[in-house]
């Protein structure tokens, strides 16, 4: 009972996050600034998500070589190309490769 | 994009790649309800219920841990927390949206979508609610399915493949995709950099500070490039 009840708590709780502001801004217009500053947001949560990630890792701090060489191997891969299925394909190859060298 | 159907091809072509990460993260969260003490079925609804790995695996595992279940709801709604900042980053676009789609579309608001979509704000409205919508229901109905599966096929995977460095890879290359000039790449380096120094902080909130350290140095770049 305690394990449903904190599922469907966790569960609301999410979907309010997420429906928050897409409800409550409907229709008010934003200022510039705000907008602006909304376009930082995805490039901040996912740099932080990614070293949140890498540091609760098996692995943990500091980041592994073959971790670091792949992850380099992906931003470039992933500028130029702009191909998700490459990006990770050649990131985990040598990510992998790396491994069973070192 | 303006026919309907390749819209909802390119959503789907755009979600599926996105997923190959998430399977890890599944069978990492298959094998923790089996370990807990919840009834597996009630552990594979929070698939659906709360939607969203990070926070699903943090609850079942505080909860298992024995914390007592509001301090592991708690945690679950911090991990969360970074939806808000993508609900308000979302609101510009889902202002020239029907009301319906601004209740569904929420509900499938997670870290790919937003993601994804994010690089499609321009679309016209209905074209980009096509796309919001193929890209939302691929990932779901893949997530559900895979931690259903996840319940049988969790224990028999190595743990030796690693394939859980495949999430940060993922995130890495939708970062980068996203930076269109440059206070972009400097506002994650700093976010990165917060996060970081942060990583003790409980309940992973480093990541929220790291990300809204990166806002706030964001606007601040933006101030100096006018």
């Amino acid at each position: 009972m305690t394990g449903f009840l904190a599922i469907l708590i966790s569960g609301i709780g999410t979907y309010a996050s997420r429906a928050l502001f897409i409800l409550a801004l409907a229709n008010r217009r934003l200022p510039p600034r705000v907008t602006l500053a909304m376009e930082y947001v995805g490039p901040s949560v996912m740099a932080a998500l990614v070293v949140t990630l890498l540091l609760s890792g098996e692995e943990g701090a500091p980041m592994s070589l073959p971790e670091a060489v792949a992850l380099a191997v992906a931003a470039l891969l992933a500028w130029k190309t702009r191909n998700h299925l490459l990006t990770l394909g050649v990131a985990m190859s040598v990510y992998w490769g790396l491994r069973a060298l070192l | 994009m303006s026919d309907s159907r390749a819209i909802v091809r390119r959503g789907i072509a755009d979600a599926l790649p996105l997923f190959i990460p998430a399977i890890p993260f599944a069978l990492v969260l298959g094998v923790t309800i089996l370990q807990s003490s919840l009834l597996p079925l009630l552990g594979w609804s929070s698939s659906w219920v709360i939607y969203g790995g990070a926070s699903q695996l943090t609850l079942i595992t505080l909860l298992n841990d024995g914390a007592a279940a509001a301090a592991a709801v708690t945690a679950a709604l911090i991990v969360n927390a970074r939806h808000l900042m993508y609900s308000a980053a979302m609101a510009p676009a889902f202002q020239q949206q029907p009301g319906w789609f601004r209740w569904v579309g929420s509900y499938f608001l997670i870290d790919q979508v937003f993601a994804l979509c994010m690089l499609r704000t321009a679309l016209p409205p209905r074209e980009f609610r096509l796309y919001y919508l193929s890209v939302g229901i691929t990932f779901w109905s893949l997530w559900v399915a895979a931690c259903g599966a996840a319940l049988f096929l969790g224990p028999v995977v190595p743990a030796q493949w690693h394939l859980g460095f495949a999430v940060p890879v993922m995130f890495l290359a939708l970062l980068v995709m996203g930076v269109d000039r440059w206070p972009k790449a400097v506002a994650a380096l700093i976010a990165a950099l917060v996060a970081w120094l942060g990583a003790d902080l409980p309940h992973r909130s480093g990541l929220l500070l790291g990300a809204g350290a990166g806002v706030g140095f964001g606007m601040l770049f933006e101030g100096l490039r006018r």
